[in-house]
């Protein structure tokens, strides 16, 4: 182990030695290519700096200056025919090898092997607000009728549950540390606290406590304390309301639901671009990147990025510019826009700021400043626009916010020829459920269909709340065939789920309208023929799904 | 039957990268290695280190990778012994180049110390 030890110090003090030549021999290029005259061929002159060149392709990434070696071996591939060809560098040669050689500059700063410097990498990790998805349950409950309940229900809501009756068998399941949520019964045939006790064991040692939501019959302080010890992070009583338990369990999984904040990143480096999108990515941000400024409207309306990364210096249209002209559009005007640039000089800063900016980055940048202020200003940014485009009960898209998704989502299909579809729910006699249980019964019917389809359905489709139990949403990528298979089986299981409410237990269902982009030209005549739909399922009985044919 | 890997005789131009092979070759592969600084000094070294394995920077001055390694076929004890090329991103075509020349493999540069030796050790336990 200090072989290992001795190995990684021995390396990182290598790769310190390289780090600190790494401005000569930047400088050593520089002059290389300086002292070319321009009017005549110098062959000595030119191979020394190919070799130059060359000699840093092959050894910045071993240092761990991965984009050192990147932008190294573009020049170098460049500059080979033309050593080649020993012919007077035309201006426009002249210009890209000037270019491609201030970018080395500009990489120099980046030092990213895993090997040497794990902390940036760890620091990212923890940052990241989308980490994977714990979407696997372990139930522990010596009841097996109720064990049985809980993971048919919990099943329902798109969870994947395993059931242990016996303390000893999930002992045995926790050992290969898996990824998962416990719920866990307190009592146990062997000790009334057995399930508190066991927990207490598994946490042991553990840097990172396993989530644990535990249900029990006691009401007691200590045991509930005993509980918090144990890493509970819920203590619920028996028998437990589905739709509490489903939102904890929510609370706790919710990375996996919301969504990954969107970035735009404008850089005509496409070097540095992979760059800043490997770091994002690796935080769970969505990227897109564009490295010609010309090109960004396209992506800025397809790509619906929550923030926008632009880099200032870009030949044919700075940052600046380009952050003026997106603040042209209104749609555009909240958008953050963050540069990113090697500019140092404060006035120069507050004057980019002043043409629409929202932050400002000074290259090199930390990997794990970029991802910071990355998810501090989209979080912002997310919120204000969930506050003008989100249902407060159930957090879907409004009645506005559906309806114009729909329209942009019409026009992209058509544009790429691409199936999708449009579906309106709308739960059976809600206005029955409302006047034998009370509204908030109803809200939180409301609430488990809402819920239920934002699990079910695909991340990418859009789901609105359109109207009191009234429900939208829209299929990507998805004919009405598919769509029909899809809302069906949702249906079926809605209509297994019980609500549970004092005591009482009542089922729910709902109808459906689905049509698909086929037949209609735009989103308000597949509106209206969703609505028929909708209207025919309620008539032919309620409960089922009805499609419009052609 | 090849036998174990034991000596590896390193022929690098660069200064850094001779150190940090050397360090990756010994302290992970638990090789004995060589470095040699051009084709002539390895010329003139091999005879006495007697290595069982030659890796060969392609790209040195002076003398480059493919002549040491004629010069090096045209001494009495080194007809056979397998040498390895090393070098930046390969282009289509420049591997079998490499391979018609008698190298029995090419490791990319720039390589990453903490596999070196692997790579090394796969190739040696292909022959």
């Amino acid at each position: 182990m200090s072989d290992a030890k001795e190995f990684q110090e021995k390396l990182k003090a290598l790769s310190d030695a390289y780090a600190a030549q790494l401005p000569e021999k930047l400088n050593q290029i520089q002059q290389a290519w300086e002292a070319l005259p321009n009017s005549s061929w110098d062959d000595e002159g030119f191979r020394k700096l190919y070799h130059l060149i060359h000699s840093m392709t092959g050894s910045g990434n071993t240092f761990g200056f991965k984009m050192i070696s990147e932008v190294s071996h573009v020049l170098e591939e460049y500059l080979k025919p033309l050593k080649l060809a020993k012919q007077v560098l035309n201006p426009e040669q002249r210009l890209r090898i000037k270019d491609l050689i201030s970018e080395l500059h500009q990489v120099v700063s980046y030092r990213d092997n895993a090997a040497l410097s794990q902390d940036s990498l760890i620091a990212i990790n923890q940052l990241g607000e989308h980490a994977r998805p714990q979407r696997r349950i372990f139930v522990v409950e010596d009841n097996h009728e109720f064990a049985d309940e809980l993971q048919i229900h919990l099943s329902y809501f798109g969870y994947d549950v395993s059931v242990f009756y016996k303390l000893k068998d999930f002992r045995a399941a926790m050992k290969s540390d898996p990824n998962v949520v416990v719920l866990m019964d307190v009592n146990f045939p062997e000790d009334d606290m057995a399930g508190i006790k066991t927990m207490m064991d598994i946490q042991q040692g553990r840097e990172v406590p396993v989530p644990v939501l535990f249900v029990s019959a006691y009401n007691e302080f200590k045991v509930r304390l005993d509980a918090a010890l144990a890493g509970g992070i819920a203590y619920l009583n028996k028998p437990p309301s589905i739709s509490n338990l489903i939102d904890k369990l929510d609370e706790l999984t919710s990375s996996s639901m919301a969504n990954p904040y969107r970035v735009l990143i404008v850089d005509n480096s496409t070097i540095l671009t992979e760059y800043y999108s490997a770091v994002l990515e690796q935080a769970g941000l969505k990227v897109c990147a564009v490295n010609d400024p010309f090109m960004v409207m396209e992506p800025l309306q397809d790509f619906a990025p929550d923030l926008i990364l632009i880099d200032i210096f870009m030949p044919g249209c700075n940052g600046i510019q380009l952050a003026k002209v997106i603040r042209q559009f209104d749609a555009y005007v909240s958008i953050p826009i963050v540069f990113l640039s090697a500019e140092t000089d404060l006035d120069q800063q507050m004057l980019a700021l002043s043409m629409g900016g929202d932050d400002f980055l000074t290259k090199p940048i930390q990997p794990q400043h970029l991802v910071s202020a990355v998810i501090s200003h989209s979080r912002r940014s997310q919120l204000l626009r969930s506050f003008m485009v989100r249902d407060s009960l159930t957090g879907l898209l409004n009645h506005t916010a559906i309806k114009d998704q729909l329209d942009h989502e019409v026009v992209r299909a058509k544009r790429q020829g691409t199936a999708l579809s449009f579906a309106m729910i709308d739960i059976d006699h809600f206005k029955q459920v409302n006047d034998t249980y009370g509204h908030p019964v109803g809200d939180r019917v409301i609430k488990s269909l809402s819920r239920l389809l934002k699990q079910r359905l695909r991340e990418n489709d859009i789901v609105g709340r359109y109207g009191g139990e009234e429900f939208a949403v829209i299929l990507i990528d998805t004919d009405a065939k598919a769509a029909v298979k899809v809302l069906d089986a949702i249906r079926e299981d809605f209509s297994k789920l019980r609500h549970l409410t004092e005591g009482m237990e009542f089922q729910v269902t709902f109808s459906c309208g689905v049509v698909d982009i086929a037949r209609y030209d735009d989103a308000s005549k597949m509106c209206e023929a969703a609505d028929r739909q909708l209207y025919q399922a309620k008539h032919a009985g309620r409960n089922q799904v009805s499609v419009g044919n052609r | 039957m090849t036998g174990k890997l034991t000596r590896i005789l390193y022929v690098e131009d660069e200064p850094d990268i001779q150190m940090v092979a050397r360090l990756a070759l010994e302290a992970i592969g638990g090789y004995t290695v060589e470095i040699c600084s051009s084709g002539a000094d390895a010329l003139t070294r091999a005879p006495t280190f007697h290595p069982q394995l030659i890796l060969l920077d392609v790209m040195m001055p002076g003398m480059d990778g493919p002549t040491t390694l004629k010069n090096l076929r045209e001494l009495p004890d080194f007809s056979a012994t397998p040498v390895v090329f090393m070098t930046a991103k390969v282009q289509p075509g420049e591997v079998t180049e490499y391979h018609a020349l008698g190298a029995i493999g090419v490791i990319p540069k720039p390589f990453d110390p903490m596999t070196l030796s692997a790579q090394v050790q796969a190739i040696w336990e292909k022959l």
